[in-house]
């Protein structure tokens, strides 16, 4: 009897896990059938989304960001810069659509010159990485896990140059090239297949999470622990 | 009416018998008091050996950029680093790209925190929703008072206690990107060259995260809810990882069980079909 005080709705807490359970199982319900329940559930959760979106926008960007800096320090230069934003709506106008395009193109130099940053932090890192692995014993090697090493970047140079084979077509591949570049395939279909691996692992997860909430938090079940 | 070979008749499975066969497997696997003992990969230990290699007192950023969608991913991995950073006694603050990531990170942060007599704003604190990572990283690296302004409750950034002798971001010890979209790159391009990180992407996310470790542009990494287990197992504690590890081995054994027996299926029918 107790369980059951405990299992109904009869406190805002429990409502709250029973409209969770509510939802779960209405989205679930499309692996059955298609069906309005579904249907009403999925266009509730899209429009939650963007209107729980509108919260943290208003509040942390425009009132954080723009009003309060107004209001207490005075900035009002920043009272010009949600309408310089604004102007990005005359894309909608024939007649005034160039003015859009100084946001554009505001926007566009600015990240231009972000992504020069980008890519020398980013990539230049890993071309050393790359370029600069030990093919073979330096003379002040020992142990085995640098034989692995070795055997590791020699696998890694093998894919790299075959894998580069495959996606050059400046040329036709033929013979031994075309034999690197089927080499190359291959190990791209197997670098895909383990990420299409992790991908199952991950929607698996997701549901999972499900279950795990209907047993623990609806069915008040206390489950696994290893 | 022609009988029908028993691979024909394999081929021809509901689709939502398999999906009832998954869901009781899962729920059995969740159920089964089984403890697997996982063989730690070394992204998951060098993790594991950063965080603990900080002192008390350190201070570390939590990018939280994650939501409902991929919670149980997210929340194992977020969970198990913040009890290990409380158990280092180092403070933390949070900060989300996305609007929906703030307020589920805000209240799981308060909730570990009580559990280990954090103080909000004291130990550690939450810099609410930032709209543009990279204007953020790159203002929060010259001064992240100025950047950010206020925490997720509206105190300014520089009457909180946790900020003492916190300008920038060049003085944080590391940072610690829990995500599911991608983040990452923003952080390796646009943070203080000195500033190490750390990642917990979701499974989807992990395969491509393998070049910068082996670049060295992130020391380590929780790879969705397995590799919350195995951090979990070096921490010693039991948390969601756990919890869910017994079902996603289960589900997976299951799986590739339905692949082997569907090819098996196709070609035997192929066979027939050719004799």
């Amino acid at each position: 009897m107790d369980w059951l005080n405990e299992f109904l709705p009869t406190s805002t807490e429990r409502l709250n896990v029973w409209i969770g359970v509510i939802c779960t199982f209405a989205i679930y319900s499309i692996l059955y059938r298609e069906n309005p329940f579904y249907r009403f559930f999925e266009h509730m959760y899209i429009g939650l989304a963007a209107g729980y979106a509108l919260g943290p926008y208003l509040v942390d960007v425009l009132y954080r960001y723009w009003w309060e800096p107004i209001r207490i320090e005075g900035a009002w230069g920043l009272v010009f810069v949600v309408p310089f934003g604004m102007y990005l709506y005359f894309i909608y106008s024939e007649r005034y659509g160039w003015i859009s395009r100084i946001v554009i193109g505001a926007l566009i130099g600015a990240y231009s010159g972000l992504a020069f940053q980008m890519f020398s932090s980013r990539y230049l890192p890993q071309l050393h990485g790359a370029l600069t692995k030990p093919l073979w014993f330096p003379p002040n090697a020992t142990g085995e896990i640098f034989l692995s090493n070795i055997f590791n970047n020699w696998i890694f140079l093998i894919i790299l140059i075959s894998v580069m084979v495959y996606f050059t077509f400046s040329f036709e591949h033929r013979g031994a090239v075309k034999r690197t570049a089927i080499l190359g395939r291959w190990f791209l279909m197997i670098g895909l297949g383990a990420m299409f691996g992790n991908t199952v692992m991950a929607r698996m997860a997701l549901l999972i999470g499900r279950v795990y909430y209907l047993l623990d938090s609806w069915l008040m079940i206390r489950v696994g622990g290893g | 009416m022609e009988a029908r070979s028993i691979w024909e008749r394999m081929m021809r499975i509901d689709r939502r018998i398999l999906y009832v066969i998954l869901a009781v497997n899962i729920i059995a696997a969740l159920m089964a008091r089984v403890a697997i003992e996982p063989d730690v990969p070394p992204p998951v230990k060098r993790f594991y050996d950063t965080v603990e290699a900080l002192q008390p007192g350190d201070m570390v950023m939590v990018s939280s950029t994650w939501s409902a969608g991929t919670l149980a991913e997210n929340q194992p991995q977020f969970e198990a680093v913040l009890k290990h950073l409380m158990r280092k006694r180092v403070r933390f603050t949070i900060i989300s790209f996305a609007p929906p990531a703030r307020d589920i990170s805000h209240r799981l942060a308060r909730r570990i925190a009580e559990e280990n007599g954090y103080v909000e704003g004291k130990d550690w604190a939450h810099f609410g929703y930032t709209p543009d990572i990279i204007i953020a990283i790159k203002g929060m690296s010259e001064d992240i008072a100025q950047t950010i302004r206020q925490d997720v409750r509206r105190t300014p950034i520089a009457e909180l206690e946790v900020m003492r002798g916190i300008k920038s971001l060049k003085d944080y010890k590391l940072v610690v990107d829990v995500t599911p979209s991608d983040t990452l790159g923003n952080w390796i391009s646009y943070r203080p060259p000195d500033l190490k990180i750390l990642y917990c992407p979701t499974s989807v996310m992990a395969a491509e995260a393998y070049t910068f470790l082996d670049s060295g542009q992130i020391l380590g990494m929780i790879t969705g809810a397995k590799g919350a287990y195995e951090y979990e197992r070096l921490l010693g504690i039991v948390g969601l990882g756990t919890r869910f590890i017994n079902a996603i081995q289960f589900s997976h054994v299951l799986i590739i069980f339905f692949i082997l027996l569907g090819n098996f299926g196709m070609l035997m029918q192929r066979r027939a079909s050719a004799s």
